[in-house]
């Protein structure tokens, strides 16, 4: 079932790329009208934040509400329903909100609406927003357009969270009139530019324009269709036959045959995921470190970049891709694969590697079993069933797992989650004393110079002790027809459409 | 006649239980868990347990069984573990695109079966019956999805003749619906239209050599007559027992051509159901599958006895 | 993955005189051409290791995507550089052995629920049958699919998925098969006589049930490659780097706009063996079956 493993959780192997990003210039003035498609790589779920853990929806998301705050290209935090901030108390964070907005349904957006919005993911059931606002004690209203987040402990990652689901404001009598099926019909519920029209599950989800979107002239086109496609050479075909105008992925090899057709627009700039497999620390053979070293020393990047991602992308050395301001342009202790050093650090053993049944996976897993045996080292191949493999990963039933990373805004999300001890997916059991205390302290501190350097501190170490072997930083790309204009590309994967017009 | 279809449903109902046993438990003891399909990305040990103890996950297996039969017996399905939704609601939006695609795909199949299965009875052991029989041996032998790969090549990709996957439902636009039709029909109904014709062939034969045939020719009837009014008629009896079988099978021989082609029906719901482990909806699927071949089947014997009096019920 | 050639199957007539395959043959040119390819099939498998001019799972990644008729690579190369007429002979060496076990899986279990079924009769037959019934009432492929999904994909795992979907065919063959045997005469006389019900099974029944059953065999063998390929094809089958048709046909389906032949080689090879089986069976069946002789 190859769409499965691209499908899930936005655990994807994104086609990866070279950086060109940037906003794009082309088509001369921006006109009014139009609609576009675009394609998704699987169904959606949801359509309420509270309950979402796919890429897709947060991409349908963005387009259809807002958050209180936003990023630049450059992933930098810029206002959103938030206007201006006031950070200096890091346990009290006070918010001055856009004045005069409206949610679709005709409900004013304001200082109550937020706290509503925050209490309800802090409090429902099938929430799934509890453990990225778990810093915050309570929202207090001062007026109209102020709140105080109050906080229980400082939180530099809050911001950046806020950014993303957690953070994305929808209209309370919107919820309640929704009722039960609010999640597949959520209509008048955000403030963005587009509004919900219709949902037909498995076939097309249809967006309208917001005709009272707050911020002036935008959006540009009358609506928006997403279309499930869930495999990614049906992706390309159905550009090719003018079925999508736009798309965010299509299979690496066939970038280069995009980009020199003049009938489509192919952009990407560097994402801000990671790539590659994690070790698990616990167990045999990779319980000794010059075995986990030895597998991250024979693995051969530019090989791997070159063949199964067709040099999109750069070869990536540890968890905080360039696009990060986290990023260590230093680290490079595995740069070129060195099969005798890595002979020369452990060789002659065993171990099977796990991943699915995605052809783009089990390509790169016969290259890695012919990289390796090169240095002695025999890495036997299992294909699983997705769900079973990701039961097997994360309950450290593996000894080599293939598992990416679709990448968070703030470097804590990189990081935290998977190398600190007590991280949610520490499926490798990694533990290392010094590298919890850098990323906790990356967690609480406010100076961004002291977290820079606790992330660079905290790479180094996880890097040289291989709990997982980078491979390849990935891109986030949009292709689209050579009708449509206006795109700002951002490194979060997320195409945002409000800016877009059709010629 | 009463009796016997009454006694054929009180058959069914042991079957029916065996089925939902046997998909409770196949489902349910395959490694995977929901919980963490649903969290991706999100998952904490918390948000897994609050999951468990929301689909109730975390109760018993056979407690577990037991209240889902309660349900089912009360014709409550439940609800889809991923999208919320009432699990008949699931399958009733995709069970047009399924219906529309079997349909197509049995007609294409009778298209090609009874002219040449009824050419190659009548001109037996001629070029054009073996190039038939052939052709019927090749028809099942081509896997499907291989079919549906070379079709989207050729006629999607290369030619842009048709569009490349998808669906539009009729009523929106019954055109383009046609268009996204064909070539999943074609893939799945060509196994069909070869066996279909093997049916037409080797019932016509066996028509053919029935003294009434025989009787009318010495007669003087004209043979073409003979053959599409008297003969034709009667070889489709066994032709009708097939169809009908193949109608009660449609959920299963579309699980990968919808697959293939990207066709939202209940065929691939399933698939994608038991991947993503969403119980409810694949124990749904499986039991209307089950259901709509046990049905098919009386029905089928049902017709056949209405067809050839020469059988009865007892 | 459709259960019709069982359907076609059941229709062979059983014969009290049995006739030897072989004499069989004879008369009948279709059965020594599908046999022949049969044979020829074997071969490939067997020999595999001794005609591929490469290794099938040596990757050689600069080598990649060389088209057909290159130069050494009589079929090109994949992905990762792989002579694919080396992976699709040994591709042999996988789809039968797996067809075989699968099929011994359901004629085994299915011909034993059968004659127990048929010969004996009344509580035996209702339980069984309702067993059978509810196997044949569940999706067979959404069965498979299950089987494999619960027991982890693999080779092994897809034989034993396949076997178990092919119980029902030989079940219902072989009990209707003993009905209609238990009725002729013969049998009587020997029931009469004082034979004990396994003498009669072994030394009456099942001699005189080769004939369709072997008819039925090597059409479920074709079943079986299908299926195996289906499987595979939705990564459910053989494990990489094993050279498998479904497998192939699944990566190479990617790359079907500039390298067609990647998925197409191996999608021809399914269809001969599938053909050459089923071709097998149906002469065979058309050899056996008096009404239909032309």
């Amino acid at each position: 079932m190859r769409w499965v493993a691209v499908a899930v959780a936005g655990l994807v192997l994104v086609a990866a790329c070279g950086p060109s990003g940037g906003t794009s210039q082309s088509g001369g003035t921006p006109k009014a009208g139009g609609t576009a498609t675009i394609a998704l790589e699987s169904e959606l779920r949801t359509l309420d934040p509270l309950d979402s853990s796919l890429l897709v929806e947060r991409e349908v998301f963005y387009n259809m509400y807002d958050s209180l705050f936003t990023i630049d290209p450059s992933l930098k935090i810029t206002p959103g329903l938030v206007k201006s901030w006031d950070v200096s108390d890091p346990l009290n964070l006070k918010f001055t909100l856009q004045s005069g907005v409206k949610y679709q349904d005709g409900t004013a957006f304001n200082a109550q609406s937020v706290k509503d919005n925050i209490q309800r993911y802090l409090t429902a059931s099938t929430s799934r927003r509890k453990s990225d606002l778990a810093s915050v004690s309570s929202v207090e209203v001062v007026d109209d357009t102020h709140v105080i987040f109050h906080l229980k402990k400082p939180d530099a990652t809050l911001l950046a969270t806020l950014v993303d689901r957690a953070g994305m404001m929808l209209s309370m009598a919107a919820v309640q009139k929704g009722g039960q099926n609010f999640s597949l019909a959520p209509v008048g519920a955000g403030s963005g530019p587009f509004e919900f029209v219709e949902w037909q599950r498995n076939d097309h989800l249809t967006l309208k324009k917001n005709p009272n979107y707050w911020k002036p002239g935008l959006p540009y086109l009358d609506g928006v269709t997403y279309r499930a496609i869930p495999d990614v050479n049906a992706i390309l075909a159905a550009l090719k036959t003018g079925d999508i105008d736009i798309a965010r992925t299509i299979a690496p090899k066939d970038v280069a045959g995009i980009k020199s057709d003049s009938s489509f627009i192919y952009r990407d700039t560097p994402a801000i995921g990671f790539n590659g497999f994690e070790l698990n620390t616990g167990a045999p053979p990779f319980n000794d470190p010059a075995k986990r070293q030895a597998v991250a020393l024979a693995t051969d990047r530019y090989e791997i970049l070159k063949n199964i991602n067709f040099n999109i992308g750069v070869v990536g050395y540890g968890p905080i891709p360039p696009s990060s301001w986290a990023f260590d342009s230093t680290e490079k202790i595995y740069d070129h694969a060195d099969a005798a050093k890595a002979k020369a650090t452990a060789t002659g053993f065993t171990f099977t590697y796990k991943t699915t049944s995605d052809p783009i996976n089990q390509q790169l897993a016969a290259l890695l079993q012919s990289e390796l045996a090169a240095a002695g080292i025999t890495m036997n191949i299992q294909t699983e069933e997705f769900a079973t493999y990701v039961q097997e990963c994360a309950n450290h039933q593996f000894q080599a797992c293939n598992v990416n990373w679709s990448g968070r805004l703030d470097p804590d999300g990189n990081t935290y989650a998977w190398w600190h001890t007590k991280g949610d997916f520490n499926d490798s059991l990694y533990s290392n004393a010094q590298v919890d205390a850098w990323l906790e302290d990356a967690r609480v501190s406010t100076d961004q110079n002291k977290r820079k350097q606790d992330y660079l501190n905290a790479q180094k170490q996880i890097v040289a002790d291989a709990p997982y072997v980078f491979t390849v930083f990935g891109v986030s790309a949009q292709i689209s027809s050579n009708k449509i204009h206006g795109f700002t590309l951002y490194p979060d994967l997320m195409i945002r459409m409000a800016a877009v017009w059709k010629g | 006649m009463t009796t016997y279809v009454l006694r054929r449903l009180v058959l069914m109902v042991p079957v029916a239980f065996l089925v939902t046993i046997g998909v409770f438990m196949l489902i349910h003891l395959t490694p995977g868990d929901p919980a963490l399909i649903l969290l991706g990305e999100d998952r904490s040990p918390q948000a897994i347990a609050a999951i468990h103890q929301q689909l109730g996950l975390d109760k018993p297996l056979y407690v577990q069984y037991l209240i889902w039969l309660g349900h089912i017996v009360h014709g409550d399905l439940g609800r889809s573990i991923t999208t919320h939704q009432p699990v008949t609601t699931a399958i009733g939006e995709r069970l047009p695109a399924t219906l529309e695609l079997g349909a197509v795909a049995l007609i294409w199949s009778l298209l090609v079966a009874i002219p040449l299965g009824t050419i190659a009875a009548v001109r037996r052991g001629s070029l054009a019956d073996h190039l038939a029989t052939g052709l019927a041996v090749g028809g099942v032998s081509i896997p499907n999805f291989f079919i549906g790969i070379v079709l989207i090549f050729f006629l999607s990709v290369t030619l842009r003749l048709f569009p490349f996957g998808g669906y539009v439902p009729f009523n929106q636009d019954p055109f383009e619906n046609l268009r996204h039709v064909i070539l999943p029909a074609i893939a799945l109904g060509t196994a069909g239209a070869a066996i279909n014709m093997r049916f037409t062939r080797s019932s016509m034969i066996e028509v053919l050599n029935q003294d009434y045939i025989r009787t009318a020719r010495a007669k003087g009837a004209p043979w073409r007559r003979v053959v599409f009014i008297h003969a034709l008629k009667n070889a489709l009896i066994p032709v009708v027992t097939i169809v009908g079988l193949q109608i009660g099978g449609i959920i299963e021989g579309a699980v990968v051509t919808e697959t293939v082609f990207t066709w939202p029906g209940v065929g691939r719901l399933a698939v994608e159901s038991i991947f993503n482990r969403d119980y409810t909806v694949v124990q749904g699927i499986v039991l209307l599958a089950a259901f709509s071949y046990l049905i098919a089947n009386l029905l089928v014997d049902l017709v056949y006895g209405w067809l050839d009096p020469r059988i009865s019920f007892t | 993955m459709s259960t019709a050639p069982a359907l076609v199957a059941t229709q062979a007539s059983i014969r009290q005189t049995r006739i030897h395959l072989l004499e069989l043959a004879r008369g009948h040119p279709r059965v020594i051409l599908a046999g022949s390819l049969v044979l020829l099939l074997f071969l490939i498998a067997l020999l595999a290791p001794f005609i591929s001019p490469h290794d099938p799972i040596a990757v050689n990644a600069d080598n990649a995507y060389l088209p057909p008729l290159s130069p050494s690579h009589l079929l090109g190369t994949d992905e990762l550089g792989r002579d694919l007429f080396s992976r699709v002979l040994w591709g042999a060496r996988v789809s039968l052995p797996v067809a075989f076990v699968a099929v011994a899986v359901g004629l085994v279990a299915g011909g034993v629920i059968g004659l127990i079924s048929g010969y004996f009769g009344g509580v035996f037959d209702l339980l069984l049958m309702r067993l059978i019934d509810a196997l044949l009432a569940f999706p067979a492929l959404i069965l498979a699919i299950a089987i494999v999904a619960a027991l982890g994909p693999d080779l092994r795992n897809a034989m034993i998925a396949i076997g178990i979907v092919a119980i029902p065919v030989y079940a219902r063959l072989v009990r209707a098969l003993v009905l209609q045997l238990k009725q002729m005469e013969f049998i009587a006389a020997t029931r009469s006589l004082g034979a004990t019900p396994t003498s009669i099974i072994l030394r009456h029944l099942i001699p005189n049930l080769l004939n369709p059953v072997i008819v039925q065999v090597s059409l479920s063998a074709g079943f079986a490659i299908l299926a195996e390929a289906t499987l595979s094809f939705l990564g459910l089958g053989a494990q990489v780097p094993t050279p498998d048709w479904g497998q192939m046909i699944n990566t190479g389906a990617t790359f079907l706009a500039n390298d067609p032949w990647l998925a197409i080689v191996p999608g021809a090879a399914i269809s001969v063996t599938v053909f050459s089986f089923n071709l097998l069976g149906d002469s065979l069946r058309d050899a056996l079956d008096p009404r239909l002789r032309s």
